[in-house]
Order: C-alpha cells, then sequence, then structure tokens
C-alpha cells in the first residue's frame, strides 16, 4: 500500500490514495478551527494504523489512519485546546509515551503528554517576540529538542528549550540568528541528509543555508556561522511554502506555482491552481520507482498531484541531423498507424522549393519543383486511408498559382493544379467521410477558393474540379480555415478567412450527402460539366459571420459532436453552431466566447481534452451489461440537438512560447519556448485533435528544424491529476442556487453559481448528500470582480435538466448575460452549454475612444455591488442593480435581441448602494405592482414603486417610503410578501455593517389612485432588532419564510432567528470555517416524491424571483411556517454546505 | 488605469494627499475624535506602529492647535520598529513595542507622568489566511495593550485597530477587564467592505492588584470548554458605534473625478513616498527578467550555440 496524501479544508481532514489517485475518507477533526499541519508518528511500521497529531490553532489532536482499502480516518482523542497559537508539532522518537514537542507562537515550547493530556514542560525563548513560522526538531529527549523559529522582525532564531538561563529570567537563550531576508518568513524546512535549512519569505525569496547538523542527539544548533548557500528568487509573488528532499528544494507561494530547484536553478515549475496562490505543500519520494510525488493545496480548495519522473538521458538524438537542412520554410508531420513519437515522419519545404522527408535519421529530396516554387511556397500533407494504410499526399503551392500535388511515396505521379494566376494564399486539406480521398482548397489571389477532390490510389491521383467559392469583400481576402460539415441533410463548409469572418458556404444541391460511390459520381458529372465548358457560377457564403475574430484572422475551425470551435489571433476561441433562421436557411450563430490567459492572443487551434480518470462517475457494470442502453441515450441525445460543448485546450503562442493551454484550470500543458509566432510549426499528439498529455513540437526556428522534447507520461517529465478541483482563488462574493438536477437513477446535483474577486464566475453541482463537488464551467468574461449574480432558471418535468438565464455584475460596472444549459445523464454525470447571451458596461463609450491614454477619464469607476430581478417577461428581464457611485439603476435585458440596455437610474440615495431587493403586489384587480428596495451606507431602506406600466415612460425620482434600519452599510436584503384580504404584509429583513439583525414589517395597501405617487400606502407597522446579532459585519441573510431568518457573517457563524410577536429570538447558531462570509445559497430539502414524502416546497434564494414576482404564489408560501430540514450553502473564503435541521 | 484611477476609487485617499497628510486614516481618528472627543483634556499622547505618522499628525494638530490657546504643554511620542520622517511637535521612539525599555522612554520623555491617550493604528504583515491574520493582529493590539498598561494613567483612553473576525469576542472580554467603557468604533472614513474596525477603550481601570509586566507577552483568552460563547448568545458583546458625520465623503462610493463644479481637478502627488516594502528586490529582478525560471527544453537541446545550462539529475 503506497503512502496517501491527506489534505485538509477548514477543520475538515481528507485522506486520498495515490495508486488510483482519488479521495478516500474525510473526517471533521478540529471542530471550528481551521487545520494547518499534520504530523505522523513514525516508529512501529508494521503497527496496522498509524496515529498522527492534526493541528491548528491552539488546538491539536489525536487521529489514526486505517491502511485499508479504502484508508479510513478515526479520532482517538479529543481535542486539546492550548493556550497559544501551534506553530510546528513534532512526535518524540524512541519513547513509548506518545509525547509531542509544541512550538508555539510567542516564541516558546511545551511537551505534552497526549495520555495525560498534560503539559510536561513549557519553556520560552528569551527572544519573546511573535513568530510566523516554527519548526521543531525533536529527538529522543525534551533535552534533545531544537526550535527553529522565523520572527516577526525577518530573523531566524535558534535555541533549545532544553537550555534553562538564570540570567534571562529563566528563559532559553538564542544559539544561532540568521540574517538576511527581508520579509516575514512563512516556511522553514530542514534536511537532515544534506545538512540544509530552507526558509520561505514574504520577501519572495526562498533562502538556503549551510547549517549542518540540527537537533539530534544533544540537540545540535548547527554550525558556528551559517552560510547562506542560495537565495532564490523564481516566485511572481510571495513564497508561502518551502521543503527540502535530497538535494532538491521545493518551493510554493501566492502565484500559484510550485518550483522544484536544484542547486541554485529552477528545474520544474508546476503550475495548476486558480488564483490565490498554493498554501500547502507536500513532498515524497518512492525509492523504488526513482519518482518525486508532489502535492498542493491552493488557496483555491484544490488539491493536485504531480509524480515527476526522474529525467533520463535523451533516448534518440535526431536533433543534429534535423538541424542539418538548409532553409526550411514549412513543416508538416506526416500520421502514422503507430504514432509514436520516435517514428514520427516530417515533411519539410525548403525556399529552394524542394520537399524532404525525415527519415531513417537522415534528410531525402521526395521532390523538387520548378524555379517558380522559389522564395515563396505553401506546403499542406493529407494523410488519406486506402485498405487499412495510409497513403501521404503533398500539395505545394506558389506564387504564381499553381498548385502541384503528388503522392509522398510516388512524387512523380503528381499533378499540376491551377488556381488562378496569383499567389496562392493558403492551401487545406479536408479529409472525404469515406477512405480513398479527400478535398483540397486553395485560396488564390483573386479571393476565389478553387476546390478539388482528389482520389487517392496507392501510386496514382485523380483530380475533379469543384465548384469555388468566393470570399466575401475585403483586404487580405483569403482563406484560412475550412471544415467539411454535415448540417441536417446538407453538406456544407464552415471556413475562415484572414479578414477574422466566420463563413459558411452550402454545397451546391446535387453534391449532398456524399460517400463513396456517390462521390464517384459526382466526380464523373463534374468532369463531364468541364467538358462541356459549362461555366459553374461560384458559390458565396450562405452565412456570414463578418470580421468575429478581428482583423488578425481566423487561424482554424474544428468540429466536434455538432458545435463549431474556431481561433483566432484575437486570443479568442469562438464556439458557434449552425441553426435553421425563420426563412428556412442555415445560419452560423455564435455560443460562447472563450479568452486564452491574459497575454495569450496568438491562437492557432483547439485540441479536445480527454476526460480524466475520476470526472466520470459511471459504475463499473454500466460499462458492460447496459452500454447499448447508454448508446441509446446518446442517440436521442443528439436527435434532439442536445449538444454539449466538450473541454478542450487552446493551442497558440504565448510570448515567445508555444503553449497548450487548458482554459478551465489556467494551466499550460505544454509550453516550448520557440521564439513566438511567425513560424511554421507542427504539433505532434498521439491521437489527432485531441490532447493526451503525450505531445511534442517540429518547428523551424533560424533557419533550421528543431523539436521540442515530448512531454511523456511516464519516464520524462511529469504527470499531473487533479485530486479536487478548485473553486474560486479569492473570496467568493457572490452564489445563487439555480436548482436541482437528477438522473433516473436518483442521484442528484444541485447546481449553484458564484462569483468571486478573481473576476470569475463558476457554475458548481454539489451533491448534499455526500458534499461533493464538481466544477461545471468557469465564466472568464469579467475584467473585475464579481459581486452580484441572479438569474431566472426553468427546469424540465422529469429534472434531468435545467435551462437558466444567469446575470452577473461587478467591478467595472460589467454585466454580463448567460444562458445556461445543464443536463444530468443517467449515472449523475452532468453537460453544461454556455451561451453568451449578451454583455454592457457604462462606460463602453470611453472604451471606443481612440486617444483615451492622452486623457483623465473623469466618470466614477462604478461598481455594481448587488442586483435583483424586478420583472421578468418571456423575452426580457427587467434587473435592478446597487451601484458604488450612488445610483440605483434599472437595465432590461433581451435574450432575443442580445442586448442590454440601460432604462432608468436615480441617484436619490448619494452614497454607495450596497443592496437592492424586489417583491411584486397584485392588486384585486389583478395589476401587479413591483417594489424595489434599495439600501446604502448610512443605513436607510428606500422603497420605489415600478408598475409594470410605468416601467417604460413614467418612472419614480423619489421613493414612495424610506426605513432607517442602522446606523452604517446595509450590506444585505430580503423581503417577504404576504397577501391579507384588504392590504399587503411585507417583512423586511436587513443586515447591516454594525452587526445588527433588523425586521421592519411594513403594510401595504393599495388604492385606487391614478396618480402614482401616493397609489401605495405604506405603513412602518413594527420594527425590532437585535442589535449586535454577530460580533462583526452581518454580511448575508435571508428570510426561510415570513418568520425565520438564516444570517451570515465575518464572524464565522451561522445563525438562525425567529421572529415573533415579541421580537426576534436567536434559535440557533453554527460555527462555519469560511472567513469573510459574503453570500448564502438555502434551500429546503426536498423528499423524493417516489417514498411519498411532503410535497416540494422550496424556500429561499433559488426560485426566489420566480416565485416572488410571480404574486399569486405569496399566499401559498405563507402557509409553512417553518421548513423542518435544509441546506445553507456559505461562501466566502472558500464555501462550506452546511445541513441544517430545525 | 493611470495615476487618477486610484483617486477616483477612493476619495479619502485623494482627500488626504490635498489636505497634506501622510495616509488615509487620519480621517479615521478625526472622525472618531468627533464622536468621543478623544483629544478633550489630552496634554500627553503615545502614537504606537506610527509610521507612516498620520495619527501623529493628527494628534500633533489637534493638541498643538490647541496648546498654542494658551492651555498645558502637550507632549506627543509617536513610536515604530522603523524610521519615519520627522514631523513637528513629535517626539519619535525607534522601538519594539514588546520591550520595557520603550515603555520607560515614553515615560522618560513624559518626565515621569504618565499619558492621557494612548493609540494604536498598527496592522501586521498579513499572510492571507484569515485565522493567523486575525490571530496576529489580535497580538499586536495585546502587545500595545501590555505597553499601555505601563504608560497610561487611571481613567485614560486607548484607541486601537481590530480586526472584526471570529473571535473578536475573546479581545472585547480582555480590553473589558482593563477598562470600564469598550466601544467597537467604525468611522465611516473605513471602508464598509472592510473588517477592520477600531476599539475605543475609555477608563482605564486595571483590576485591583495587577501589576504591569513585559516579560512575558499578554496571550488573549480562549472560549469556555463547553463552547457556549462559541455558538451560544453569551458572547461578550461590545456596543457598536458607526463615527464621523452622514454628511462626511462616503468611502464606498466612488465619485467623479470633478467633486464640484467650482474646482476644477488636478492631481496631487503622496505627501509621502511609500517605505521600502519587502518584496523590492523581487520586484528588481522580475522586471529585469531575472528569476529564476526553468530551462525551455528546446532551448537547452536544441541551440547548438549554448551548452546544457539544466544540471543534471541525480537519483
Amino acid at each position: 500500500v503506497h503512502s496517501p496524501v491527506e489534505s485538509s479544508e477548514g477543520p475538515v481532514l481528507t485522506v486520498y490514495s495515490l495508486h488510483p489517485p482519488k479521495s478516500c475518507s474525510s473526517l471533521s477533526v478540529l471542530q471550528h478551527q481551521r487545520i494547518h499541519g499534520i504530523r505522523p508518528r513514525r516508529g512501529d511500521a508494521k503497527a496496522p494504523a498509524q496515529e498522527k497529531s492534526v493541528f491548528g490553532g491552539k488546538a491539536v489532536r489525536l487521529i489514526r489512519l486505517h491502511p485499508l482499502d479504502p484508508f479510513q480516518l478515526e479520532t482517538i482523542r479529543p481535542i486539546m485546546e492550548l493556550h497559544d497559537w501551534i506553530l510546528d508539532v513534532r512526535w518524540m522518537s524512541g519513547d513509548p509515551h506518545p509525547f509531542l514537542c509544541i512550538a508555539l507562537a510567542h516564541n516558546s515550547a511545551l511537551l505534552l503528554d497526549t495520555e495525560t493530556e498534560t503539559t510536561l514542560f513549557r519553556q520560552s525563548c528569551s527572544e519573546g517576540c511573535l513568530l510566523y513560522s516554527a519548526l521543531v526538531l525533536a529527538h529522543k529527549s525534551w533535552s534533545d529538542t531544537v526550535i527553529v523559529g522565523g520572527t516577526v522582525f525577518n530573523q531566524l532564531v535558534i535555541w533549545k528549550p532544553g537550555d534553562v538561563a538564570e540570567s534571562l529570567e529563566s528563559k532559553s537563550p538564542v544559539v544561532r540568528r540568521l540574517l538576511g531576508h527581508s520579509g516575514v518568513i512563512f516556511d522553514i524546512s530542514y534536511s537532515q541528509n544534506e545538512g540544509v535549512l530552507a526558509s520561505a519569505s514574504d520577501d519572495r525569496s526562498v533562502r538556503i543555508w549551510q547549517i549542518g547538523n540540527l537537533g539530534g542527539n544533544g540537540g545540535q544548533c548547527g554550525n558556528q556561522n551559517p552560510v547562506c548557500l542560495h537565495v532564490l528568487y523564481g516566485h511572481q509573488a510571495r513564497v508561502f511554502s518551502v521543503r527540502l528532499l535530497n538535494s532538491k528544494v521545493f518551493s510554493a507561494g501566492e502565484d500559484g506555482t510550485c518550483l522544484m530547484w536544484d542547486n541554485g536553478q529552477v528545474i520544474q515549475t508546476l503550475k495548476g491552481h486558480r488564483a490565490g496562490g498554493v498554501r500547502a505543500l507536500a513532498i515524497s519520494s518512492e525509492s523504488c520507482e526513482k519518482a518525486i510525488w508532489v502535492a498542493s493545496g491552493g488557496a483555491d480548495g484544490g488539491v493536485r498531484l504531480w509524480k515527476l519522473g526522474v529525467k533520463q538521458d535523451q533516448v534518440e538524438d535526431n536533433e543534429e541531423n534535423l538541424k542539418d537542412l538548409k532553409f526550411p520554410i514549412v513543416i508538416c508531420t506526416l500520421d502514422s498507424e503507430e504514432s509514436t513519437w520516435s517514428n514520427c515522419r516530417f515533411l519539410v519545404c525548403t525556399d529552394k522549393g524542394g520537399v524532404y522527408e525525415y527519415t531513417n535519421k537522415k534528410w531525402e529530396l521526395v521532390w523538387q519543383g520548378p524555379p517558380e516554387f522559389q522564395s515563396y511556397c505553401l506546403m499542406e500533407v493529407a494523410s488519406v486511408k486506402i485498405k487499412e494504410s495510409l497513403v501521404h499526399v503533398c500539395a505545394v503551392g506558389n506564387i504564381c498559382g499553381s498548385v502541384q500535388v503528388f503522392p509522398v511515396a510516388n512524387p512523380k505521379g503528381g499533378i499540376c493544379l491551377v488556381a488562378g494566376n496569383g499567389k496562392i494564399h493558403s492551401l487545406i486539406w479536408q479529409k472525404g467521410s469515406a477512405d480513398g480521398g479527400a478535398w483540397l482548397l486553395a485560396s488564390g489571389s483573386d479571393g476565389l477558393v478553387y476546390r478539388w477532390w482528389v482520389e487517392v490510389t496507392k501510386r496514382e491521383l485523380q483530380v475533379v474540379e469543384m465548384t469555388s467559392f468566393e470570399l466575401p469583400m475585403c483586404t487580405k481576402r483569403w482563406l484560412t480555415a475550412a471544415i467539411r460539415v454535415h448540417l441536417i441533410e446538407d453538406a456544407a463548409w464552415v471556413c475562415g478567412d484572414r479578414r477574422g469572418s466566420l463563413l459558411l458556404y452550402q454545397e451546391c444541391q446535387n453534391a449532398t450527402m456524399l460517400s463513396g460511390e456517390e462521390q464517384t459520381l459526382l466526380v464523373k458529372s463534374t468532369m463531364e460539366n468541364l467538358a462541356n465548358k459549362v461555366k459553374i457560377q461560384e458559390l458565396t457564403p450562405v452565412s456570414a459571420l463578418f470580421g468575429v475574430h478581428g482583423k488578425q484572422g481566423v487561424t482554424s475551425v474544428f468540429e466536434h459532436s455538432g458545435l463549431f470551435y474556431s481561433t483566432g489571433r484575437d486570443g479568442c476561441v469562438r464556439i458557434f453552431h449552425s441553426k435553421m433562421s425563420e426563412s428556412q436557411e442555415y445560419i452560423l450563430e455564435v455560443l460562447r466566447v472563450q479568452r486564452a490567459c491574459k497575454g495569450m492572443e496568438w491562437l492557432e487551434k483547439i485540441l479536445i481534452l480527454e476526460t480524466k480518470v475520476g470526472q466520470e462517475v459511471k459504475p463499473l457494470a454500466a460499462e458492460n451489461k447496459e452500454s447499448t442502453e447508454i448508446n441509446q441515450l446518446c442517440l436521442k441525445n443528439t436527435d434532439k440537438q442536445n449538444v454539449q460543448e466538450a473541454r478542450f485546450a487552446i493551442v497558440g503562442f504565448h510570448g515567445s512560447h508555444f503553449v497548450v493551454w487548458d482554459p478551465v484550470r489556467q494551466e499550460r500543458l505544454l509550453s516550448v519556448l520557440c521564439g513566438g509566432g511567425h513560424r511554421s510549426w507542427s504539433l505532434w499528439t498521439d491521437e489527432k485533435g485531441h490532447w493526451t498529455e503525450n505531445g511534442a513540437l517540429a518547428f523551424i526556428k533560424q533557419g533550421a528544424v528543431l523539436t521540442s522534447e515530448r512531454t511523456l507520461k511516464e519516464a520524462n517529465g511529469k504527470i499531473g491529476w487533479s485530486l479536487k478541483e478548485g473553486i474560486h482563488g479569492r473570496g467568493i462574493g457572490c452564489v445563487h442556487r439555480l436548482g436541482r438536477i437528477m438522473s433516473q437513477r436518483n442521484a442528484c446535483w444541485e447546481i449553484v453559481v458564484t462569483g468571486g474577486e478573481d473576476t470569475s464566475v463558476t457554475i458548481l453541482a454539489l451533491n448534499p448528500k455526500n458534499g461533493e463537488m464538481k466544477v461545471l464551467g468557469v465564466l472568464t468574461d469579467h475584467i473585475s470582480s464579481v459581486r452580484a449574480l441572479t438569474a431566472v432558471a426553468k427546469q424540465d418535468v422529469g429534472r434531468t435538466a435545467l435551462s437558466a438565464l444567469v446575470v452577473s455584475a461587478g467591478g467595472r460596472a460589467q454585466i454580463q448575460c448567460y444562458r445556461l444549459l445543464i443536463g444530468c445523464g443517467e449515472w449523475g454525470e452532468t453537460s453544461c452549454q454556455v451561451i453568451q447571451v449578451a454583455a454592457h458596461r457604462l462606460d463602453e463609450q470611453w472604451e471606443r475612444k481612440r486617444n483615451r491614454h492622452k486623457m483623465v477619464k473623469m466618470d466614477p469607476e462604478t461598481r455594481y455591488m448587488s442586483m435583483a430581478v424586478l420583472e421578468q417577461t418571456p423575452d426580457s428581464l427587467i434587473l435592478a442593480l446597487a451601484c458604488s457611485d450612488g445610483a440605483v439603476r434599472l437595465f432590461s435585458v433581451s435574450e432575443v435581441k442580445h442586448h442590454i440596455e440601460l432604462l432608468w437610474e436615480s441617484f436619490h440615495h448619494q452614497r454607495c448602494v450596497l443592496s437592492v431587493a424586489t417583491c411584486c403586489l397584485q392588486d384585486t384587480q389583478c395589476n401587479r405592482h413591483q417594489l424595489l428596495f434599495s439600501a446604502a451606507t448610512d443605513g436607510q431602506i428606500a422603497v420605489w414603486d415600478f408598475t409594470s406600466s410605468s416601467l417604460s415612460n413614467q418612472n419614480p425620482s423619489t421613493p414612495i417610503f424610506t426605513i432607517p434600519a442602522h446606523q452604517s452599510g446595509i450590506n444585505s436584503l430580503d423581503i417577504y410578501p404576504v397577501c391579507l384580504i384588504d392590504f399587503h404584509h411585507v417583512t423586511v429583513a436587513s443586515g447591516g455593517d454594525d452587526g445588527q439583525l433588523t425586521v421592519s414589517q411594513i403594510k401595504i395597501q393599495i388604492v385606487d389612485n391614478s396618480d402614482p405617487q401616493n397609489r401605495l400606502l405604506i405603513n412602518l407597522v413594527n420594527q425590532s432588532c437585535i442589535p449586535l446579532a454577530h460580533a462583526a459585519p452581518l454580511t448575508s441573510l435571508k428570510l426561510l419564510n415570513k418568520n425565520q431568518i438564516v444570517s451570515a457573517s465575518c464572524d464565522q457563524r451561522v445563525c438562525l432567528w425567529r421572529i415573533g410577536s415579541a421580537g426576534i429570538h436567536h434559535q440557533r447558531a453554527v460555527c462555519s470555517h469560511v472567513a469573510d462570509a459574503a453570500a448564502l445559497a438555502v434551500w429546503e430539502e426536498e423528499y423524493d416524491q417516489k417514498s411519498g414524502s411532503s410535497a416540494e416546497v422550496v424556500f429561499g434564494d433559488g426560485e426566489e424571483s420566480g416565485n416572488k414576482n410571480a404574486g399569486e404564489v405569496c399566499t401559498e408560501k405563507s402557509d409553512t411556517e417553518g421548513a423542518e430540514e435544509g441546506y445553507v450553502l456559505i461562501c466566502g473564503c472558500g464555501l462550506q454546505l452546511i445541513h441544517v435541521l430545525v | 488605469m493611470g495615476r487618477s484611477s486610484k483617486d477616483k476609487r477612493d476619495i479619502y485617499y485623494r482627500l488626504a494627499k490635498e489636505e497634506g497628510w501622510r495616509a488615509r486614516s487620519a480621517f479615521k481618528l478625526l472622525q472618531m475624535d468627533q464622536e468621543f472627543n478623544l483629544f478633550t483634556g489630552v496634554n500627553r499622547a503615545v502614537d504606537l506602529c506610527a509610521a507612516p505618522g498620520s495619527w501623529s499628525q493628527v494628534l500633533s494638530r489637534k493638541l498643538r492647535g490647541r496648546e498654542e490657546k494658551g492651555d498645558a504643554e502637550v507632549k506627543i511620542v509617536a513610536v515604530d520598529l522603523q524610521a519615519m520622517a520627522p514631523l513637528p511637535g513629535v517626539t519619535q521612539i525607534q522601538g519594539d513595542i514588546t520591550k520595557i525599555s520603550t515603555a520607560e522612554e515614553i515615560i522618560r520623555h513624559f518626565e515621569g507622568q504618565p499619558a492621557d491617550l494612548v493609540v494604536c493604528d498598527g496592522a501586521p504583515d498579513v499572510t492571507g489566511l484569515h485565522d493567523v491574520d486575525e490571530y496576529i493582529q489580535a497580538q499586536l493590539l495585546l502587545a500595545a495593550l501590555n505597553i499601555t498598561t505601563h504608560v497610561l494613567k487611571r481613567g485614560g483612553t486607548f484607541v486601537a485597530k481590530i480586526f472584526r473576525g471570529k473571535d473578536v469576542t475573546l479581545l472585547y472580554s480582555q480590553l473589558k477587564i482593563f477598562f470600564s467603557g469598550v466601544t467597537c468604533a467604525k468611522p465611516r472614513s473605513s471602508r464598509n467592505s472592510s473588517i477592520e474596525a477600531f476599539v475605543v477603550c475609555q477608563n482605564y481601570q486595571p483590576p485591583e492588584g495587577y501589576i504591569p509586566n513585559m516579560s512575558n507577552p499578554l496571550l488573549d483568552h480562549s472560549y469556555d470548554v463547553d463552547f457556549n460563547q462559541l455558538e451560544g448568545p453569551n458572547r461578550v458583546i461590545v456596543p457598536f458605534l458607526a463615527c464621523g458625520d452622514l454628511s462626511a465623503y462616503d468611502s464606498d462610493r466612488t465619485y467623479p473625478l470633478q467633486l464640484d463644479d467650482s474646482k476644477e481637478y488636478q492631481y496631487t502627488p503622496p505627501t509621502q513616498l511609500p517605505i521600502q516594502p519587502p518584496y523590492q528586490q523581487a520586484c528588481h529582478l522580475r522586471r529585469n527578467n531575472l528569476l529564476s525560471k526553468e530551462d525551455a527544453p528546446s532551448a537547452s537541446n536544441n541551440n547548438p550555440d549554448s551548452e546544457k545550462t539544466t544540471p543534471g539529475w541525480t537519483s
């Protein structure tokens, strides 16, 4: 059994096995304290279970790990609480008693007998300052113990708690001081074998000290004058952790990277966490495998695992000969049956017009073009399958319109084709749907794309000319990408051009549904046409998205299970599809834009990412017995056009690197220093169009063909797993529950969206039963922190799918709107398709100004603080936004028109508006009255009246009512309306920065009055408050029903309150490990309908906007006196799902 | 972004520059004074963790201004580990607030008299881990409280920054042992979104027989055993008070650069340049592309001119 990885989030400890990498067991260990360290007790290796001490805050606890399959955790003693913060804990060896040596934050140490839970010794250092980190070197006795402390004054101090100096008030003297860091020290590590101490600091460096012997028998304190061997600067931000393993140094920090150092040099970079950095690092080696395991824990809550192999000498060294060829200009790799890098073949075209192949470690001339192929030529290779073997066909184009096409194996059997009489701008091959041929597209100088069907036999070619495409008029009028696709029943081409346009060409009518013999038929008929000299009209695009990829052009188009993916040099991947317009024509429609990382503008293509182990939740039985059933389901899905987006990697240039980038994990899968764009390259992967962590790049640089080292799964380089996915690297600012989806087998997922300071919106699926969490999607369109989210969700009858219109808003006055389609398969596997609906920024005018770098922008930098749906019509949403510039604004969002429009604004508050909430009242004539509540930093709640009719024309300039509720800012508002016989009773709950919870009961009478200012009669009936409901700012609250409130605060308590006739009563409180709580989502447990228990009643967030605006539902809801069981999802620095029984 | 963007994001940052304060935090002390009349009758004041010196500036302007009117002699002492630019009328001590020698030096400056007011706006180097940061801030406050017990007169006032986090109630209970009036104050110039607040501790009344002791740090309290204080309603709480006039600028609001029509916006440079940050060297290396990087395989293996720079692996 291999050693497991343990990780902790808050007080919860989780153990993962490495073979295979997966989560095994979780246990809450430290109650309300966050775990900071886990220390195994070394000793009897044969013992069936390993004891470990787990510490955090002022608490330490012993647990036992049972090395069963799967691993199991068990606590063996109650929590031991100490008087000071614990920085390090070590087991004393050689003693039968379980003694722990503990270093505390005020530079003191103690010896704890865990059996009797008594402190045997306690000793302070004469340097009594605060430590940021400490390292305990424990041996056989207390007098052997040595402490290394990282002080608040940037020093390392070494002292022995066994040495007591009478002259220092019986404290222990400092034996050594290591000076050099210019920031506080976050972590310390020591390697016994090397006699080296490492320290990681706020100053972004790691220092390596030649310290000599520390600890051990007699408690040595190292060399008299320890030398600083290295100062390692490699991190872009602070360094939080350092570990030593033999001569290697591992460091990890705020920049999210883990670096491996040897001899002062970075030799490996591991990156795989979202913003916020790496907080925890663990290293282990397995001597039998000569591999190093690295596990890192991120501020995003993710746990990554890497296995680093030992690099061997170059297995094949063909690079030298590769460089022999002079002046290569184009390179292509040839696909082969056994696709391995070592037998990969290259074809290179030189500027002398020669085509060379690299085989058997030398270059051989395949074809030498005539003089007109010199200095400018293009080359593309297609691999055509004929009867189980691959034939490579090469096309070479030149500056005067000629295209030479020949089989690589028989260059003399080639044909010269003519594509206009000028420069050939591009050549594109597209494989046929059946074996034996391929299409060749050549983009000429006249804006025409010449096309041929190339029929391939083993050594011969037969070419048939096809109708040309005419490109839209523009400068740089040539084709850059094309694929042949089947739309509903027509063959078509999806193309991209140099102008950045995406184009759809429909194949001529008689050329539809081609396969095999039909193609030959077409070939013949076209030949006849040619013979008859019938002038064929060029094809024009049936649909064009002009210039969507910007002026730098489209670089590739790809099709995967019904969706199209295009890349461009604008740094974007566009995911699009074709649909039937009302006039029964095909049109292209962009669903989503995915940006690569900052600075990565030149994208070349995408590669589909394989689903990794552990991501699919299919039980094994499914694969055997019921695979047919699954297939049928899949078919049904495609029938419904229920296509889903694949996980993909982006291939492109980032600075001077060629990069394969994973946009979800924000991680480089491959990085080759090639000098940047403007060069011919060819990426070899295990499987064409896919990325399988096994790839290499061949490229041309400085007049030579070069290859990168391949990344390999096994011996060479690294392999990574994600044990737990990260959520948001920094604080989560808002959350919204969309609903629950269920599989046919009752696997169920709660779908929530979260937005955070890391400027991203994450779509999550939570399993409330076992706490499992999956990231369904990450939306990265915001340029500043995301502070508000709202959604209108619809579910299908079987609840296997969910469709939601989600709106996010935040800093830089930005609103983004998405349609999410989320589905659940039979086994609980989830899919998520994101469609970008619209976006809006208040300062769009400013962004368009050309000379803005010379001007000073006078407008305020508005942030959106909160958002609520005011009204919902079939084709639009009306949103209310709280704005930091002192305004309340209304926007309309039209999904059909893809448009967001500002409708109304009021600067009534004149202060930062922090929160908004809405409700809808209905009068006896069924007129609907939309009420908007807005609250600002002065503690006042304004009530605005918007009736449906007045939204378009006459809008209020002043609120109809104001409720004073708090002495400072109101962070959270929630409304619960109840319709009584002749008036409405509205409960307004508010939570403030003052920690106060206020409940204001207002009575609203609707009077028949045409004067908009006096339509509603409002009275504040009753106001009750708990002045210090929380010890810290109350940041979020929800009304569960008319008399129950859940509140959350930075004091890390989640409280449940009951509103009674005599005021508010504290019902319960739960300690949460989520610091800086900012948002809540609350929902009631839904009982299984099949088991016949209670009906579905949803309280809280999920269908808030839907239900409350519907008005009529309110009366029903008022009957529910209180939920019995529910969930609270609390978000802040991390998130936690709390199950609440009332 | 440009240099004016910070002016726009933070109105008090801009006002501080325009009014010549070294940091925006000056307004926080001014607004607390509005509510608590902190400076009434104060002749000897101590500013702990003073750098860059904005609170000392406030003390100086407020107390010295009164001195000119003929009141008693005013003495202000500013203590910090690092040196700061001199301020007229403020005596600076470069020292550690956990050392008895620092307390003695303060008393020496006051000619043996105890202080009337001790203020502390210090914040530690944050780690980003909330529980650790809250703990370290609490230790800083307790260190400030410890030295305060050496220098403050009975009945005197102590003002210090706190983070309102998970264990803030433990701090309150500790402060209540020494002061009869403890209030959590939030000046309007401190942002709503920040967990920062201030404890205004009035009427210093140390417990009977309490002997100030600097040789051991003052440790923070722990929750009682049955965790009633942790999740139950019996937490020690202190009143909360928002300080400052509502008509004052709103620190959460984003203002346009042109605040009123009469005065044209003009960029004001900061009163004081920031102190040397710990990451200065790292930033220098980064700017000059000198940070150590993993050598790209292609560069080391394919460039014939360069030797292999990647050291070999040893197993």
